[in-house]
């Protein structure tokens, strides 16, 4: 199916399936909610405004994470080190904020703070490829794709940066 | 000799071909080091993938973002109707124009043209009128109009039309006494 990116009926369609996707990705790069809503409608626009044509709507979620990692990494880079530790705490989010079990949201919020940290601490390059494996549901090839490289290349990114996260966490 | 630390990567992931997936599943079959390997590795990405953002958590964003597009970039269900109501006046309009010009064509016709009517001789002889040199004056012999062709009165008219304040003295006349 053809997308035309500033068709009203694709775009919605683009929307529903890959806002969820581009929302993850990018909060799990800057660590930040309201950053990464930012973000991902600064990929929308650019996406609606420039009237492309893109031959599947997998080629428009490729575009859309494409564009949407560089804006993400373009800010952790301008602002990874304006930000201090407690605009990080205030900008987490509260996980399931309808339930009352106080103790499970807690511990909720610290496993979320440490692996988030865990990601934070990775090279750029072993970031993202274990955000968009663990987290845009896409496989090695698409991986590649999106970030142009080999798919052996993401094989062997993805299991380093498991093997660095696994040092990070067992370090707390 | 055990599985290597990366092929069980890949393998968790889905992602190994044959012949080794089918290798790595028959050795885990029977060596608990490499299963063991193989469940620390599932339980870091399941730690991974606990922490994401839920379908709830990202609903008020999917909402934001979703009404920004649809009050700046799409045409909404409130706008087509009167749209609809505008397209329908344009019709209308030239259709009652053409008959209110028919009507007057047609009427003034009748009221001009009408043999036992007075107007009917007055104008007739007119349009008839012979066109030669007595009755064409060329727009290029008109003189240029200079001032003298107005009355100082004129004069003071137009400025003041114009909007300029006019202050007028006289000099060298004897005061009236």
């Amino acid at each position: 199916m053809e997308v035309q990116s500033n068709d009203e009926r694709s775009f919605r369609l683009v929307y529903e399936e890959v806002f969820p996707i581009l929302m993850r990705v990018v909060y799990h790069v800057t660590n930040n909610v309201d950053l990464a809503e930012e973000i991902c409608q600064e990929a929308f626009i650019r996406f609606f405004d420039k009237q492309m044509s893109f031959p599947s709507l997998n080629d428009a979620k490729y575009w859309l994470i494409r564009v949407s990692k560089n804006l993400a990494i373009n800010h952790v880079k301008r602002k990874s080190r304006e930000r201090s530790m407690v605009e990080k705490l205030k900008q987490m989010p509260t996980p399931h904020a309808n339930t009352t079990d106080g103790e499970k949201v807690l511990m909720e919020q610290e496993t979320r703070k440490q692996v988030q940290e865990a990601i934070e601490e990775l090279p750029e390059k072993y970031r993202l490829v274990i955000v968009l494996k663990e987290y845009s549901d896409m496989d090695y090839k698409q991986i590649a794709q999106v970030l142009n490289i080999s798919e052996s290349n993401v094989k062997v990114r993805v299991y380093r940066a498991r093997k660095m996260l696994e040092s990070i966490l067992n370090q707390e | 000799m055990c599985v290597d630390d990366e092929l069980l990567s890949t393998f968790l992931d889905g992602e190994l071909t044959e012949p080794w997936k089918t290798q790595v599943a028959e050795h885990l079959g029977y060596c608990s080091a490499c299963r063991t390997r193989l469940s620390q590795l599932q339980q870091l990405s399941e730690r991974l993938t606990s922490v994401t953002l839920t379908e709830d958590e990202m609903a008020a964003s999917k909402d934001r973002v979703l009404a920004f597009f649809e009050t700046t970039k799409f045409p909404t269900a409130t706008d087509k109707v009167p749209f609809l109501k505008r397209r329908f006046e344009l019709k209308l309009a030239p259709a009652l124009l053409s008959a209110a010009a028919f009507v007057v064509v047609v009427v003034g016709a009748f009221v001009f043209f009408s043999p036992n009517s007075p107007h009917g001789q007055e104008i007739l002889p007119g349009v008839v009128a012979p066109i030669d040199s007595e009755h064409i004056r060329q727009v290029t012999d008109l003189p240029k109009p200079t001032l003298d062709m107005f009355s100082l009165e004129q004069i003071i008219q137009h400025l003041d039309a114009m909007g300029y304040a006019v202050k007028l003295e006289v000099k060298a006349v004897t005061p009236i006494e």
